[in-house]
């Protein structure tokens, strides 16, 4: 293998790399005004963000195109470490979208922060380890990309140094992410025994001859535990509304908005192979016929089941709430349980469905918590109640956040109804008992919608506690964005809120290019 | 071919767009919006070739149809498909009417005009969508974007309550639409049509089973009927309307609650027959009791608009009825009584709204013999009434005549519930005009004016359509037969 040939597919990550060593070149030269730094961050992850679209194949992006056209779908030979599926490179784009975004807010923070290097450096680090996930096909590999993601978030959520909730945050996201670590490489190390193989290639084709039932079952129950940390399913969730609400806005964005998706490629990765196998010899067969252990009902229900549970624990307690980022964060929760739904079906269009929320919620989730933090540099608080009248006051802010909470909550004309839409479709199309899922998803909808119009009522309806009524004396801050809010974080906003619309009206485009790579993916295997 | 309805559309998208941004002289961008669109509804009319009997195009029957591919996956296929029979023509009709005398009516509002009128233009244009989607899901689409600006009206302009009415309107229908969506895609899924295009779905959604007609159809109906609203999910209307601000509650009553029947009619009875057939037992129970528990309440209000809103319930309990009936006079009853009572009960709800402001209560034994002081008001008060009561040559008449008509056709003698319910109703609002308009004068402040010339204005127009169509209803009849679903299978 030349050095070209090498290269070319890795020009993202490499451009990742490098900004990574810029930054910190710069800390120890002692350059660490903000401006500059996320001047380099945002340039480098929009440079690798037009180099994936255009390996992806958008036209009018092809000069940007590195990948060797023959590696994208290519079908595997041997037992490779990476292989480029176009739907890995959709989920390059969206982890480089959400890293995007939150560089590009970041460009207002106060610029003579202390240890922005360091926040900018990490957030590259773990942008580079999600971009690594989304190409693995050996199940060491994914794991040890994911630690390069987990390990440098743990850092990014303990930024402020001197605050102890994020510390204490940052200690429990460690302790627990250590955790999940050790069970996922303990069910590797059983799932290599059973099968001979960290290969996922091996591991798919090998499924349907099960040698030791007990240890395959006992490999694929610690992986799903230790995935399930990272996607914060219930019950393995509880870390998750600590760390969103004590880390760093800006960082809970990247969190919730990023790295927890992760966990779902590898969901994609680790069980499209068996559940696909299963889809080949029917559904619907009882799991345990004749003695034998059919594999693939048994991680159907069990992801079902976990869809269903996660959804609905994660809206009931945000329902609870009464912190915005603490229901913002089990509304995330409830958010993954939507897009486990794809991974259990396993067909082409669910995974498209799933891949499309995902998506949707890079932009909602990490929009909303943007706002969050710019709400936070105005210097207003963090209960819901704080929010009071920011409707009327801010009156730009709170229609981008009034948009993204009706995203989240799934009315039409935004990106939030297309992907819940195509998503519940799926599962109504696969029939069986998929079918409830996609009515356990609409009833947790519906659910959703009462906390999501609780805090619409507040920002918009109620009267803000501090300012007077009267219409007589408007807040000193009529100058929108310009004062505490700033340009970065303004921009962001208004960009988060039109991309939502905008692929509200017209999801096209993307919806079917997340259809062709969910085909190719579950055609090529995982 | 010209594509007329989507230069509707545009009319509104832009006009409401400009309102939003034109400040203090929004006003005037939504009036001349809206006359446009009115003017764009009376070309619509004229140029509607199906008078009657009209077949060409895509879908047979549909007149200005467009077809738009939207998003297509292969396994799923959503157009943006948009066309008019006589049923939505006669419902766009009434839109375009409810929008001119809503932002009249609130020509001098000084809280955010730019906001208040944007989101009254939003509203209509939402249920202009839903009348003339041609596709399930733009359909759906138009009907939940109704919600949102519907939430915002209520909840920042309205009563002392309107919070909690605005999230309780918000919750309430959104979850009845929810069970709609699921309706709407089992239908899709399960019937093997080939796309969400009303073509598709009605040549598939028929050849379904009748046990699984049967359940799409209660799914749907349940969407359908919580717009209605039907007794027992009536709930929000009351509180919505009356926190609502006088426009809010126009719309509300005029157009909203429309979107049920509507939606009823072109989605799920003539979609689903055999499951209409099954439930038809349940649908007159749902309509019989709507009508009773809807006219007995509002005999019991004191609050005016309150009342107004309870006789709401009964008028949709009615339409219910009519559409139950499954024949086609009792299609054609409740297209107009849909009709008429969006005109009347506008009517209805401003009087009431000018009542409140004129006399700073809406409480009817408080007030007494206002017609000395504010003739304008009263005699207002007293058309609308008439008309919501049903007196002949105006509006409500022909459209009662024709489902107590349709009522003994069907259910021969079943039909002395509403006719007897009716006699309760003209009980009631003549009850109120007696102590409200003569008798001894109570409850009146100091200097009272008459109303200002906008909200006579906004009246008045609804009053001409109350006597234009009172007079000649052969107007909407014509086109309401014309349209091409006008004959109910095995009828």
């Amino acid at each position: 293998m030349d050095a070209s040939s090498f290269i070319g597919p890795f020009v993202p990550e490499l451009l990742l790399l490098g900004a990574v060593l810029l930054v910190f070149l710069f800390d120890v030269l002692g350059i660490r005004r903000n401006e500059g730094l996320s001047t380099i961050a945002v340039a480098a992850t929009s440079l690798a963000l037009l180099s994936v679209l255009g390996d992806l194949g958008f036209a009018p992006l092809g000069v940007f195109a590195t990948l060797p056209p023959a590696l994208l779908d290519a079908a595997p030979t041997g037992a490779p470490l990476y292989a480029f599926t176009s739907l890995g490179l959709i989920f390059q784009a969206i982890f480089l979208l959400s890293a995007l975004l939150v560089c590009l807010a970041s460009a207002s923070r106060p610029s003579n922060e202390k240890g922005a290097p360091i926040f900018y450096g990490l957030l590259l680090l773990a942008t580079l380890g999600m971009l690594l996930v989304a190409v693995a096909t050996d199940l060491i590999f994914l794991l040890l990309a994911i630690e390069v993601t987990s390990i440098s978030t743990y850092l990014l959520v303990a930024y402020h140094r001197r605050e102890s909730r994020s510390l204490e945050a940052a200690m429990k996201f460690f302790i627990i992410g250590a955790l999940s670590t050790v069970l996922s490489f303990y069910g590797a190390s059983l799932l290599f025994g059973a099968y001979d193989s960290t290969n996922l290639f091996a591991i798919g084709r090998a499924t349907s001859t099960v040698g030791f039932p007990v240890l395959v079952l006992l490999g694929y129950g610690f992986l799903i535990a230790g995935l399930a940390f990272k996607v914060t399913l219930v019950p393995f969730h509880a870390w998750a509304v600590d760390v969103y609400d004590g880390a760093p806005s800006d960082v809970s964005a990247f969190l919730a908005g990023g790295t927890k998706k992760i966990g779902l490629f590898a969901f994609f990765l680790v069980f499209l192979g068996p559940i696909l196998y299963i889809k080949a010899i029917g559904a619907g067969e009882s799991p345990f016929q004749g003695g034998a252990l059919d594999l693939g009902p048994v991680l159907t229900l069990t992801l079902a089941v976990l869809a269903v549970i996660t959804m609905t624990v994660g809206n009931l307690l945000a329902l609870l709430q009464k912190e915005m980022k603490r229901m913002l964060a089990y509304s995330s929760i409830s958010q993954a349980g939507y897009m486990l739904i794809g991974v259990t079906i396993g067909t082409a269009p669910a995974i498209t469905g799933a891949t499309m929320q995902i998506f949707a919620h890079v932009l909602m989730k990490g929009g909303a918590f943007l706002v969050v933090a710019g709400v936070a540099a105005l210097g207003i608080g963090p209960l819901i109640d704080d929010w009071k009248g920011l409707g009327t006051r801010r009156p730009l802010l709170g229609a981008a956040f009034a948009l993204m909470l009706l995203s989240l909550a799934g009315v039409p004309l935004t990106v939030g109804f297309v992907s819940k839409f195509v998503l519940f479709s799926s599962a109504v199309q696969a029939q069986g008992y998929f079918v409830w899922l996609a009515v356990a998803g609409l009833l947790n909808s519906a659910l959703s919608v009462f906390y999501y119009a609780r805090v619409l009522k507040v920002i918009f309806f109620d009267a803000a506690p501090t300012v007077p009524v009267a219409p007589t004396a408007p807040p000193p801050a009529e100058a929108l964005p310009a004062g505490g809010l700033g340009y970065g974080r303004a921009v962001t906003i208004g960009l988060i809120a039109v991309l939502i619309v905008a692929f509200g009206v017209y999801p096209q485009p993307v919806l079917g290019a997340i259809q062709a790579a969910a085909q190719h993916f579950i055609t090529v295997g995982a | 071919m010209f594509p007329l309805l989507s230069a509707v559309l545009a009319t509104l998208l832009v006009g409401t767009a400009l309102t939003f941004l034109a400040g203090k002289n929004a006003r005037w961008v939504a009036l001349a919006t809206s006359l446009a669109f009115l003017a764009e509804v009376a070309y619509l009319l004229a140029s509607y070739p199906g008078w009657p009997g009209y077949s060409a195009g895509l879908i047979p029957g549909f007149a200005d149809q467009e077809s738009y591919a939207w998003i297509h996956l292969g396994w799923l296929q959503v157009n943006y498909t948009v066309g008019v029979d006589g049923i939505s023509l006669v419902l766009i009709l009434l839109t375009a009417i409810l929008q001119v005398a809503t932002v009249i009516y609130s020509w001098n509002e000084t809280r955010r005009p730019g906001a208040w009128f944007g989101l009254v233009m939003l509203t209509c244009l939402g249920c202009l969508g839903v009348f003339i989607a041609l596709d399930i899901l733009l359909f759906f689409l138009f009907w939940e974007a109704v919600l949102v600006p519907m939430f915002f009206l209520i909840g920042y302009w309205g009563g002392p309550r309107r919070r909690y009415a605005a999230v309780k309107f918000f919750v309430y229908t959104h979850v009845a639409s929810i069970v709609m969506l699921v309706g709407l895609l089992a239908l899709v899924f399960y019937s093997g049509a080939t796309s969400f295009d009303f073509a598709s779905v009605y040549a598939a959604g028929r050849g379904l089973m009748t046990v699984t007609q049967t359940f799409l159809f209660l799914a749907l109906f349940f969407g359908f009927g919580v717009k209605f609203p039907i007794v027992p999910f009536h709930t929000w209307l009351p509180d919505a309307h009356v926190e609502a601000p006088t426009g809010g509650s126009v719309l509300l009553a005029g157009l909203l609650l429309k979107l049920g029947g509507y939606g009823l009619i072109r989605w799920a009875v003539f979609v689903l027959p055999s499951g209409f057939h099954e439930s038809q037992p349940i649908l007159f129970t749902i309509a019989f009791v709507t009508i009773v528990w809807g006219s007995i309440v509002s005999l019991a209000q004191r609050d005016l608009k309150r009342m107004v809103a309870f006789s709401s319930i009964n008028h949709m309990g009615i339409v219910l009825l009519a559409i139950a009936l499954g024949s086609s006079l009792g299609l054609l009853a409740a297209v107009l009584l849909m009709f008429a009572h969006g005109i009347v009960s506008a009517l209805l709800f401003m009087v009431s709204g000018s009542v409140h402001h004129t006399y700073g209560t809406r409480d009817i034994p408080s007030l007494g013999g206002i017609t000395p002081s504010t003739p304008v008001l009263a005699t207002m008060v007293m058309v609308g009434s008439l008309a919501s009561l049903g007196l002949p040559w105006l509006i409500s008449f022909p459209a009662e005549f024709t489902a107590l008509l349709a009522t003994w056709d069907g259910l021969a003698y079943w039909v002395l519930i509403p006719l007897g319910i009716l006699v309760v109703t003209a009980g009631f609002y003549i009850w109120m005009m007696q102590r409200m308009l003569f008798g001894p004068p109570r409850g009146i402040p100091v200097g009272v004016h008459d109303l200002p010339w906008y909200e006579s204005a906004a009246m008045s127009l609804l009053v001409v359509f109350t006597i234009l169509f009172g007079i000649l209803p052969f107007l909407l009849v014509n086109l309401i037969v014309s349209s091409p679903i006008r004959g109910f299978p095995g009828t």
